[in-house]
């Protein structure tokens, strides 16, 4: 049996993503692309934070563009890149990255080691996403950084439905195929909980095109983003059960030119390791004005009724 | 398919073999444990004492999976 608790299966992932740095190291990294644009993205809005980073970490680095990235554009001194999977972490040691293997649970980090941690479309196979997330800003320095970028929202939500009637329609009962995603809401209240200073969370529609919904389904299998739920079907799933998807997503979806558009909303998570220096709220009854000398006005204790004005 | 993994790392201090980044080593810490490693250069590998595991050092990067690391037989 599955443990209940564990929504992703760890050793269905390791080998999506095996799959995937196979694939990637016999020079195809066709299937590649929202990776990369992604990266980009997030290059472009560690641009905006002034300072630089002394040490940096990227989790999960697949072939350490982001990392490669903040060495390249002189934005780091020392960037390191940690991949569980054996092929990814070569990718990266061939970019010249110091590389280590490691996976989520464990991480092998002394706590304050880094100004900046940053993950690129990895957190959404994160089974305990508030743990990784206090792990994560144990690692950070006092006013380090934490920008990630993680499927959510409506991401695939054409493909969840479409598959899920036609399961329905076809066999009379639907197994799980599309993850779960976190939403806007839930990203800024996780970050809060992990104990991030100033955490903010927004999000970035990529709609991107396809020729088929097949296409669609082999590019994420491609991407190492296939089904890796722990309660997904075992068994292989009837033809019929596809083609009738298909024929949905077609119907419901496809563009004047036949083409099918599927949605990826990337959530952008970024919060800072809390320190001192950073603006904080007052404690509350520390003022040192009065407001009521502030506007001007006479000053009532609570539970008084105002005084009438004279007329 | 699968290409040569043999290129040599600039910080090679063997021919055959790329060394580990030293600017790298400091970072780490026993992913069980968090105690500090012992770096040992002959055997490349990385050795927690208090967890009584030896991480391999494989083509200069370190593989802190527990479940990848040699148990140290303790005597």
């Amino acid at each position: 049996m599955t443990d209940p608790m564990q929504i992703f299966d760890p050793t269905a992932l390791a080998r999506n993503r095996s799959g995937a740095s196979r694939r990637v190291r016999s020079g195809n990294t066709h299937a590649e692309f929202l990776f990369e644009e992604v990266a980009d993205r997030l290059l472009d809005r560690l641009d905006d934070v002034a300072r630089p980073f002394a040490a940096a970490l990227e989790l999960d680095a697949r072939r350490g563009i982001v990392a490669a990235g903040l060495r390249d554009r002189g934005r780091a001194e020392t960037v390191i890149a940690a991949d569980r999977d054996a092929g990814f972490a070569e990718r990266c040691r061939h970019a010249g990255l110091p590389t280590v293997r490691a996976g989520h649970d464990f991480l092998p980090f002394a706590p304050g080691s880094f100004d900046l941690v940053t993950s690129c479309l990895a957190l959404h196979w994160v089974n305990d996403l508030p743990g990784m997330l206090v792990r994560i800003n144990r690692m950070l320095k006092p006013d380090g950084l934490f920008q990630a970028a993680l499927f959510g929202g409506e991401t695939l939500t054409e493909l969840r439905a479409c598959l899920m009637d036609a399961e329905l329609e076809v066999t009379g009962g639907v197994s799980p195929r599309v993850s779960p995603m976190v939403d806007l809401r839930d990203a800024a209240g996780l970050l809060q909980r992990a104990g991030f200073a100033l955490p903010v969370a927004d999000v970035d529609r990529i709609t991107v095109t396809y020729t088929s919904p097949f296409t669609l389904m082999a590019e994420l299998r491609a991407m190492g983003e296939g089904n890796a739920i722990g309660e997904r079907l075992r068994r292989p799933t009837r033809r019929a059960v596809f083609l009738h998807a298909a024929q949905l997503y077609a119907d419901r979806h496809a563009g004047p030119d036949g083409r099918i558009p599927a949605t990826f909303d990337v959530v952008f998570l970024h919060g800072w390791h809390p320190a001192e220096s950073q603006p904080a709220p007052l404690r509350p009854g520390s003022a040192a004005n009065r407001l009521a000398d502030a506007l001007d006005g006479k000053e009532a204790s609570a539970g008084d009724s105002v005084p009438k004005k004279p007329n | 398919m699968a290409e040569d993994t043999q290129q040599t790392g600039q910080d090679s201090t063997d021919a055959k073999r790329p060394g580990v980044d030293r600017k790298l080593l400091e970072f780490l810490v026993c992913p069980v444990t968090h105690a500090t490693l012992r770096y040992d250069a002959e055997a490349q590998e990385l050795i927690s004492d208090a967890a009584g595991l030896a991480y391999p050092i494989r083509d200069g990067i370190p593989i802190m999976l527990p479940e990848e690391a040699r148990e140290l037989k303790a005597d």
